[in-house]
């Protein structure tokens, strides 16, 4: 190929490459976020409604305009147990800016029995919703344990944690991007 | 077949599909290495420090882009998160760290990364195929018959698209018969990967944005596929002068 058929070339590719961006450009006004709900970044979180061993009901819509964590746990995981003094330590010092944690056994997988000694070895003070039919487990699609979702004030998931256990400065920088 | 490949790389196992690929692509640029005057221990030295650069660079970058964060809980900078990483950050420190290493043993640039190219092209490979796995880089919804169901919706399969534009780009290097000019493998290699990348980043469903409406990946692949252009006549004519 000679060196003028080489630039022809890269010219007219580079004008084919514009104009393929400029044919898919979003149209003005267009959503910014996707409307759909899934357990993935960018989506809406999936809504659920959950109660706490003392009968107390959440609803995780009904918290839009907080920064929420659903971490979803097991007393049987390792992991689990390593970062909720972690999750506690956060929770403590940024509930008062809008940071709400819902952590929901996995009931389904886990004994209920063994949740209220958990919560006092670790002195936990945010909500410990149950899940024993497992639909919020199968909602967020959950193949490891813990799996934690940070969610903005939007309702919008911005980060999503696969496997733990979670460093305080992780949950730092993720609380701190979802409360902007 | 998909559920059970997602199943069973589902994350974080999916790093697992990124570790084999670095593996096979290193052992296939070790085959051809002598071909453009790099020795094998050459070739295993640059790649395990541009790894290691990788892997201090991509946690050190988020380190410092968070660094009132990390002043606070500073143990974290040593926490086994790997979600504590910035991928731009690692590429940066690595092939900056791979420049200079080269430099100090008196590697040629070209016949580097020509000799590397192998190993990027299957690297790509792999970072589609854990895109699939982990359901990242998803498509946007669609009805055509080749759709999967991702995230509540059928989309376009954009990680398979990206697997099989990486895999045919691989093909079209390795099987090549002609020895091209140093600088030219791997200038083809990365102006065909932006350019499918230009391509396929319009069926993505998870594009942000710049000045209100253009696609920034298929902004930066179209930089990316220019540049190459450019390097690409700059090595045919230095190469032609040269010869």
């Amino acid at each position: 190929m000679t060196q003028s058929q080489r630039i022809t070339l890269y010219i007219l590719v580079l004008i084919a490459g514009a104009a393929w961006i400029f044919l898919n450009a979003a149209p003005a006004g267009a959503p910014a976020v996707v409307n759909t709900s899934a357990p993935q970044a960018g989506f809406t979180a999936p809504d659920f409604t959950l109660k706490t061993p003392q009968g107390e009901t959440y609803t995780l819509s009904e918290l839009k305009g907080n920064a929420v964590l659903v971490n979803l746990w097991a007393t049987w995981c390792p992991p689990c147990r390593a970062e909720m003094p972690a999750i506690q330590k956060m929770y403590d010092e940024y509930k008062d800016q809008g940071f709400v944690v819902l952590a929901v056994n996995s009931t389904v997988q886990d004994s209920a029995i063994e949740i209220p000694t958990f919560i006092a070895e670790y002195s936990l003070n945010f909500p410990i919703l149950l899940d024993e039919l497992g639909d919020v487990t199968r909602m967020y699609q959950v193949r490891s344990l813990p799996s934690s979702y940070f969610i903005n004030r939007l309702g919008i998931i911005t980060e999503v944690v696969i496997g733990g256990p979670m460093s305080e400065a992780l949950l730092r920088t993720r609380i701190e991007e979802a409360l902007k | 077949m998909l559920t059970l490949f997602r199943n069973l790389f589902s994350p974080p196992r999916h790093m697992i599909l990124l570790v084999a690929a670095a593996w096979v692509g290193l052992t296939l640029a070790e085959k051809r290495a002598e071909r453009y005057g790099i020795s094998k221990d050459e070739l295993n030295n640059i790649t395990f420090y541009g790894l290691l650069a990788f892997i201090i660079g991509g946690r050190l970058s988020f380190v410092l882009q968070n660094i009132s964060t990390f002043l606070k809980s500073p143990s974290g900078i040593i926490s086994i998160n790997p979600d504590i990483f910035d991928p731009i950050g690692a590429t940066a420190v690595a092939l900056i760290f791979m420049l200079v290493y080269g430099q100090r043993r008196n590697l040629s640039l070209w016949h580097t990364l020509d000799a590397l190219t192998p190993f990027f092209a299957i690297l790509f490979i792999g970072i589609g195929l854990s895109h699939l796995a982990a359901g990242t880089s998803f498509g946007k919804e669609t009805t055509l018959p080749w759709g999967i169901d991702l995230w509540n919706a059928t989309r376009h399969p954009t990680q398979i698209y990206e697997t099989l534009a990486s895999l045919l780009i691989f093909g079209l290097l390795w099987f090549q018969k002609q020895n091209p000019r140093p600088g030219i493998l791997f200038l083809t290699f990365a102006a065909l990967t932006a350019a499918s990348h230009l391509f396929i980043t319009a069926f993505r469903g998870d594009s942000a944005f710049i000045c209100n409406s253009l696609n920034q990946n298929q902004v930066i692949a179209w930089i990316i596929l220019a540049a190459s252009f450019l390097a690409l006549e700059f090595r045919f004519k230095q190469t032609k002068n040269a010869g």
